[in-house]
């Protein structure tokens, strides 16, 4: 059996990594005295993939919002009953979420580990979807986005989305609707499944205390197709620079309003270590700006303009990109008319080189402390896999980090025009 | 690779001035951390009191006077982590302050970052800055807006709100009632002197328990004595055990009317049960086959058979003896849940367990309980709550006891189950549509 093994001798970590005939890869994070086993099996399939060329057909597909985590919450459901149950009598937790991007099902065990990663190398391979438990589906997914209505944490991030971006799917709701989820159907579900479930759209992690050979030999025998696909081609609608609208505001029943504001950002074009390398410089940047230690956080928390709730985020993924920050505020326009200031101040001034050292030194033990949980390498690996770097390379990317690099990001992300607000608050 | 198996288990160092210190070793993680608890009775007169002086204590001390300074030093130190707020625990209300920082082998020089971790906090919590003999004002003012905020915010988030505000109603004549962070009330009427008063008697008064997790050595405890010898404290204030029997007579429904989608249907139980009684870990098991999971009864039949809810369980409060079953569902569907809810209860009174749902919930539970063991801070807090329980489990022990409950068990804790309470967080418009 061929595996790589890539070590990293100095923060007492490795993985291994093996690459199935049908182009599946399979990572073993290795973590010696840990009780907990907790195993992924990935699609690179979210609920932005709406529209889609089918390998073999010329026309594009389009599918109802919410489809791929309504395929997520099917996928339990087997010919002999629903998995759960095979997992609830290993005395196993599995789970399963949607993000935009991917499709993730996972287990964590402590016991039969063996057991537990066949029935999740198995059940991911075979649907089994009838017209009357889509039916029934729709009831709970129906509580589902209710709850979520209900939760303005929830509303005001994917409001400024909303506001964010024109036309990009990302814009939209993960489970959908309640109108979009009624136009699904067995037929459109088994279609997504055969477009995005093959297996070298997919990828497996393994993290925990486990015998890395036994893991790839389940992998060879489970996995039942050993071509390789041909690609899919996403559709996403054209989007410009500009954002849908600067200011958006939901009105529900919060006693202190809740913002998000944040920036679009169109430099997401980037390939393998340039991915972490901007993302590290944009998270750094926005601690220099706004991070608990800036003289901005101290203005605006000593004015109780904001509390311990702010924080701050960049995601950056292949169609798009974005940072977000926000919190509790009384007064969020007047939050960001100090942050408009203090940007314009300090691209003025320039940023402070010490601070950025010292940032950059922090940011470095917080990504080592990730590294004590499963769950954190789990999601980190999966997310970075399907573009084609992992976790690990973050550390070269952390010593290699240049300050002259980050004042260039600096000048371009945090273009105002570029910003949009989001506020929920009382009517 | 990693070198040779550190044996993981709870080890009493010392006692010094009323502070108990234990630690925990452990070499498998990237980091250390300290943990310092102070535990009080949860009664209305301190409860606003004692959750609003960490939030002071938190903006300045020696030395680092502000938020900023504080966490240029959090920085410098590799980005450590800090934080301190307050919990409940069945009737006690429960300080606790946290530092976790990177191990000294990850780090690139020669410093004793535990040193470092350690005086940081005895200056946070007994060198807090001062003006003219009392803490700033300003901070107690903006840290008191800051926690009416947290108050009036509670109902932001809908599942959380309507399982405190079932237990709240529950027992709205006893201790437990009260919300760890006080009443608006409660927290207008603090002034700066008062407020430095209370912190004064507490910090000297209060039981502590301190918990270091990681790898320490000798140099390291005996520097946590020598800092623990200079502070003031004295005698301990004694501390309640929560009141776990009461009886029900009549069950109490109570309703509030939001502006919500989905409504929320909690039923508040009480046990009877004691978590030093060897019924608790029946308990444990009956609450897991109940409403713990998956496989459990309201589970498989309020969401998958009934299809009436996302989330349905059961939760236990076991320090104060309750338990609540908690459920999302259509504005409509009360009392078709509550129905199939009770049903559940029945059914595993009259023993109507398979071997399946029986042997599911105990490799569960037991699932669950070694889990805990990959965290620095569930471990903490499971011999944390061993503490407070008069208990003197591990895990190992624990699911040993758990693997030993047989189904007349089971019965048994379930006979004992009273319903108490049933909250209902429903729509505005609900009576229209009806």
């Amino acid at each position: 059996m061929n595996f790589d093994t890539i070590e990293y001798k100095k923060y007492n970590e490795l993985f291994y990594r093996y690459e199935h005939p049908s182009g599946l890869n399979c990572i073993v994070i290795p973590k010696k005295g840990y009780y907990k086993k907790y195993a992924t099996f990935s699609t690179q399939y979210g609920s932005v993939d709406n529209e889609f060329i089918i390998p073999g057909e010329n026309e594009p597909t389009k599918v109802p919002d919410g489809i791929a985590h309504f395929l997520e919450h099917k996928l339990f459901d087997q010919k002999d009953g629903s998995v759960m149950d095979k997992f609830a009598a290993l005395g196993s937790k599995p789970n399963a979420f949607t993000s935009f991007n991917q499709t993730v099902y996972l287990f964590s065990c402590t016991d039969l580990f063996s057991e537990n990663f066949k029935l999740l190398l198995n059940f991911v391979q075979n649907p089994y979807i009838t017209d009357e438990s889509v039916e029934r589906e729709k009831k709970i997914i129906g509580q589902e986005i209710n709850m979520y209505r209900d939760d303005p944490g929830w509303r005001v991030n994917f409001n400024l989305l909303k506001a964010i971006y024109k036309h990009h799917p990302v814009r939209y709701d993960i489970a959908g609707t309640i109108d979009s989820i009624s136009e699904i159907t067995k037929e459109t579900l088994y279609q997504c499944y055969k477009t995005f479930y093959h297996p070298s759209n997919m990828m497996i992690t393994v993290v925990g205390d486990v015998d890395h050979i036994k893991v790839f030999e389940q992998v060879e025998n489970c996995i039942q197709t050993t071509e390789k696909a041909p690609e899919i081609k996403r559709i996403f609608p054209k989007e410009s620079s500009d954002i849908n609208k600067s200011y958006i505001e939901q009105n529900m029943p919060v006693s202190t309003p809740i913002f998000y504001m944040g920036f679009k950002d169109s430099n997401f074009d980037l390939e393998g270590a340039e991915i972490l390398r901007y993302e590290i410089a944009i998270k750094l940047l926005l601690s220099m700006l706004m991070g608990k230690s800036s003289r901005l956080y101290e203005e605006l928390y000593d004015k109780g303009l904001i509390n311990s709730s702010f924080e701050m985020d960049f995601s950056l993924e292949k169609s798009y990109a974005y940072s977000m920050f926000g919190g509790e505020s009384v007064n969020p326009e007047e939050v960001q008319d100090r942050i408009t200031k203090e940007i314009k101040l300090l691209k003025k001034q320039g940023l402070d080189q010490e601070t950025f050292n010292r940032l950059l030194n922090a940011s470095k033990g917080r990504f080592l402390r990730q590294l004590n949980s499963l769950e954190n390498i789990s999601r980190s690996f999966i997310n970075l896999y399907f573009k084609g770097v992992t976790m690990f390379d973050y550390l070269e990317v952390y010593d290699k980090m240049k300050f002259d690099y980050i004042t260039d990001v600096f000048d371009s992300h945090f273009d105002i025009k570029h910003m949009a607000l989001s506020v929920v608050k009382q009517k | 690779m990693i070198g040779t198996h550190v044996e993981e288990k709870l080890c009493r160092l010392f006692e010094k001035n009323g502070i108990e210190v234990y630690n925990i070793n452990s070499n498998r993680f990237k980091t250390n951390t300290i943990n310092i608890f102070f535990q009080d009775n949860l009664n209305n007169d301190s409860v606003a009191l004692n959750a609003l002086f960490p939030s002071v204590l938190r903006r300045g001390c020696k030395g680092l006077p502000t938020i900023k300074e504080i966490n240029l030093y959090l920085e410098k130190l590799y980005g450590a982590v800090f934080d301190c707020g307050i919990v409940k625990k069945g009737e006690r209300q429960i300080i606790h302050f946290y530092f976790e920082y990177i191990s000294d082998k990850y780090t690139n020089d020669s410093q004793r970052n535990f040193e470092k971790a350690f005086e940081f906090l005895m200056n946070i919590i007994f060198r807090p800055e001062l003006k003219d003999g009392s803490f700033i004002e300003q901070y107690v003012e903006q840290e008191k807006n800051n926690l009416k905020m947290i108050v009036e915010g509670r109902t932001n988030d809908k599942v959380q709100y309507s399982m405190e505000r079932c237990y709240e109603l529950m027992c709205k004549d006893e201790p437990f009632g009260l919300y760890e962070y006080g009443t608006v009330e409660q927290i207008d009427e603090i002034t700066n002197d008062k407020l430095y008063d209370h912190y004064k008697k507490k910090i000297a008064l209060l039981p502590a328990e301190i918990f270091i997790t990681g790898e320490i050595d000798e140099k390291d405890v005996a520097f946590v004595k020598e800092k623990l010898s200079l502070v003031e404290r004295s005698t301990s204030q004694k501390l309640n055990s929560s009141i776990i029997l009461k009886c029900v007579k009549d069950v109490r429904e109570y309703e509030d009317k939001m502006d919500v989608n989905q409504a929320k249907l909690c039923m508040g139980f009480r046990t009877h049960v004691q978590p030093a009684d060897n019924d608790y870990y029946a308990l444990m098991v009956f609450n897991g086959l109940l409403g713990g999971g998956m496989h459990s009864k309201l589970f498989q039949n309020v969401r998958e058979k009934a299809g009436l809810a996302y989330y349905v369980y059961a939760g236990l409060e076991k320090f104060k003896g309750l338990m609540v079953i908690a459920s999302g569902i259509d504005v409509n569907n009360k009392d078709t849940a509550q129905e199939i809810i009770m049903k559940q209860l029945e059914e595993i009174r009259s023993g109507n367990i398979t071997e399946y749902e029986f042997e599911a919930t105990l490799k569960s539970l037991k699932t669950g309980i070694m889990s805990l063991k990959d965290s620095q801070l569930y471990v903490v807090d499971f011999y944390l709550s061993q503490l407070i329980n008069g208990t003197h489990d591990t895990m190992e022990t624990l699911v040993e006891k758990i693997n030993k409950v047989t189904v007349d068990d089971i019965i048994k804790v379930a006979d004992k189950l009273q319903l108490d309470t049933v909250y209902f967080l429903t729509s505005k418009s609900h009576e229209n549509s009806k």
